[in-house]
C-alpha cells in the first residue's frame, strides 16, 4: 500500500507546479459556469419549474468546480505504449494496474482541488440567484463528500477500463473518443441531469456516469434527501466493484500478451 | 490566386493522408458526431422543459444552435492550422522553417492542417439548421439566403481572428491560453443561444467585442423574422462585416507578433 501512496504523493507535487495555467482554466470555467446561469436563469424566467432555480445554479457551480475529475487523462502511458517504454514499466515491484491508478488519482485530485476551491470561494461571494447555495443541512454536506470520494474513485477506475482497452491498439484516440462520447451528456456537464425529463430519471441516474459528479451534488442540493443516500452509495459502490473487476481482468490479460517491439 | 491554389493543393494532399487510416477515420468522424448529437440533444431537451426562451421558439433555438455549430466547425475543418495547437508549432521548432519559405507565414500555417473529422459536427448542425428553420416556418428568400451565406462566412473570419488571439499570446509565451478558450469556446457556448439571454457584460463581450452576435445572431433574428436590438434591412446585411473587420485587425496584430518572435532554438 504505502507504494501506492508514495506514487500518488509524487504525481501531486507534480500537479500542483502549474499554478499559472491553473488560474487561467479557473477563469475559463467561471465563464462558462456564467454563461450557463444567464441561460438558464432566462429560461425560468418565462417557464418556472418545480426545481428551484437555486437548486440549478448550484448544480452548474459543482460541475464547472469539479470539471477536471472528468476530463482529464494520463497520455504518459500512452506515449509509453507507443515507444515501448512500457517495457520499464513492467519491471517495477507494483502491480500496474494499482500503480497507474494512484497515479491517475492523484493527477484527478489536484487537478480538481486545486480549480475547485478557488471556484467555489467566488462562487459563494456572488449574489443571490447567481452563486452558488448553501448544502440542505451538515449531514448532506458531509454525505455529499463521502458520495464525490466515492465518484473518484469510480471516476479511476473507469479511466483504467479506457486504458485498458486503448493499450491494444496503437492509435488511441478513437477509442478514447468513443469511450467518453456519452461522459459529458450523461454525466450532466452540458445539461444538469436534473433537468432532464421526468420519465428519464430512474435510468439516467442509475448510469455509470451519473455516479461520478451528479449523485453527490444531488445529495448536496437536497433532490436525494439523506435518508436515500445509503441507496446512493450502494449504486455507487456496486459499479466501482465491476469497473475495477473488469479494469483487472483487461490489465491482467493485456500484461500476459504484451509485445514490445525494439527501439 | 497562386496561394488559393497551393492551399486547395495542400488540402487534398492532407485529406489523402488523413484517409490512410480509413478504420480510424470513421471511428472518430462518428465519435464527432455522437459529441455533438449530445450538445443538439441538450438543446432539445431544454425545448421540451422549458419551451420557449423569451420571444424565441424551440425552433428558434435550434436554429440558433444550428448556425453557431455550421460556422464554428466549418472554422475547425479548413482553419485546423489556427484553431488547432500553434503553440506546439512553436515549442517543436516547426514554425522556424515556414520562415525559410518564399510564402506569407499566415498561408503556411493555415495550409498545414486540416480536420476533415469535424465534418460529423457539421452534419449535426445541418440537422438542427433544418428542423429549426422548418419548425419556425422560415421563408428562405434570395436575401436570406445571401444574408445566411455571409453571416456563416465572416463568422469564420471571426473565429479564425479569434483564435489568432491564442497564437499571439503563444508567440509572447504568456501561459494563460487556457483563458483564451473563454472567448473561443465560450463564445461558441454561449451564442448558441440569442445573445438577449445575457446580462449587460456577457451582452457586451459576445455582442461587440468578441462580435458573435453582430456577425451571426443579427443575420439570424432577421432570417427568423424576429429582428434582434431593432436591427432589420439593410444594417442586418452590414452587421457581419464586424467578423471582417475583427479579423483584419487580428491578422494586423499577428504579424507583429511573427516581427517579435524568437525561436526556442530546438
Amino acid at each position: 500500500m504505502k507504494k501506492y501512496l508514495s506514487t500518488f504523493r509524487m504525481r501531486w507535487k507534480m500537479e500542483t507546479q502549474y499554478r499559472g495555467a491553473a488560474i487561467g482554466g479557473i477563469v475559463c470555467q467561471m465563464v462558462f459556469g456564467l454563461i450557463l446561469i444567464s441561460v438558464y436563469r432566462a429560461l425560468y424566467q418565462g417557464n418556472p419549474q418545480s426545481m428551484p432555480l437555486s437548486a440549478i445554479v448550484t448544480y452548474v457551480w459543482l460541475q464547472q468546480a469539479f470539471f477536471r475529475m472528468l476530463l482529464s487523462s494520463d497520455n504518459d502511458l500512452m506515449d509509453k505504449i507507443r515507444t515501448g517504454g512500457i517495457a520499464y514499466e513492467m519491471c517495477r515491484p507494483v502491480n500496474l494496474y494499482g500503480y497507474y491508478y494512484a497515479r491517475i488519482m492523484a493527477m484527478k485530485l489536484t487537478g480538481s482541488l486545486l480549480r475547485a476551491i478557488p471556484m467555489l470561494i467566488v462562487a459563494s461571494l456572488l449574489p443571490e440567484g447567481w452563486g452558488i447555495g448553501a448544502p440542505t443541512s451538515l449531514p448532506a454536506l458531509l454525505l455529499s463528500l463521502l458520495g464525490l470520494t466515492m465518484g473518484l474513485f469510480c471516476m479511476c477506475a473507469l479511466e483504467n477500463i479506457t486504458m485498458g482497452i486503448t493499450m491494444r491498439t496503437i492509435d488511441f484516440k478513437g477509442f478514447q473518443a468513443l469511450l467518453n462520447l456519452l461522459m459529458a451528456t450523461f454525466s450532466g456537464n452540458i445539461l444538469p441531469l436534473t433537468l432532464f425529463p421526468d420519465s428519464w430519471q430512474p435510468i439516467v441516474k442509475l448510469l455509470p456516469y451519473a455516479q461520478l459528479l451528479d449523485a453527490p451534488i444531488r445529495i448536496y442540493t437536497g433532490e436525494t434527501p439523506v435518508a436515500q443516500a445509503g441507496e446512493v452509495f450502494l449504486i455507487q459502490g456496486a459499479w466501482l466493484c465491476i469497473f475495477v473487476a473488469l479494469g483487472l481482468f483487461l490489465w491482467h490479460r493485456n500484461t500476459k500478451k504484451m509485445i514490445v517491439q525494439g527501439g | 490566386m497562386n496561394t488559393i491554389k497551393l492551399y486547395l493543393h495542400s488540402m487534398k494532399m492532407l485529406l489523402k493522408s488523413q484517409l490512410q487510416y480509413p478504420w480510424s477515420f470513421c471511428l472518430q468522424t462518428i465519435a464527432q458526431i455522437v459529441m455533438e448529437g449530445g450538445e443538439m440533444m441538450a438543446v432539445l431537451l431544454i425545448v421540451n422543459r422549458f419551451q420557449s426562451l423569451n420571444q424565441w421558439t424551440g425552433g428558434d433555438l435550434l436554429f440558433f444552435f444550428g448556425i453557431m455549430s455550421i460556422t464554428f466547425y466549418l472554422t475547425e475543418c479548413f482553419g485546423r492550422g489556427i484553431t488547432g495547437n500553434f503553440a506546439a508549432l512553436i515549442r517543436s521548432g516547426n514554425l522556424d522553417t515556414f520562415f525559410l519559405r518564399p510564402r506569407g507565414i499566415m498561408t503556411q500555417v493555415i495550409c498545414h492542417a486540416i480536420d476533415p473529422r469535424r465534418i460529423g459536427c457539421i452534419a449535426v448542425g445541418v440537422a438542427a439548421l433544418v428542423i429549426g428553420s422548418n419548425q419556425s416556418r422560415v421563408i428562405w428568400t434570395m436575401p436570406k439566403i445571401f444574408l445566411f451565406t455571409e453571416a456563416v462566412l465572416f463568422g469564420m473570419l471571426l473565429i479564425l481572428g479569434l483564435f489568432l488571439i491564442e497564437a499571439v499570446f503563444a508567440v509572447h509565451s504568456v501561459k494563460s491560453i487556457e483563458l483564451v478558450n473563454a472567448v473561443t469556446y465560450g463564445g461558441r457556448s454561449a451564442c448558441q443561444y440569442p445573445i438577449d439571454a445575457f446580462p449587460g457584460p456577457l451582452r457586451v463581450l459576445f455582442g461587440t467585442l468578441a462580435p458573435f452576435g453582430l456577425v451571426l445572431q443579427v443575420p439570424s433574428a432577421v432570417i427568423l423574422d424576429k429582428p434582434l436590438m431593432g436591427i432589420d434591412g439593410a444594417w442586418a446585411f452590414l452587421c457581419p462585416l464586424a467578423g471582417v473587420l475583427f479579423f483584419a485587425i487580428m491578422y494586423f496584430v499577428f504579424q507583429k507578433a511573427m516581427k517579435f518572435y524568437r525561436s526556442t532554438g530546438s
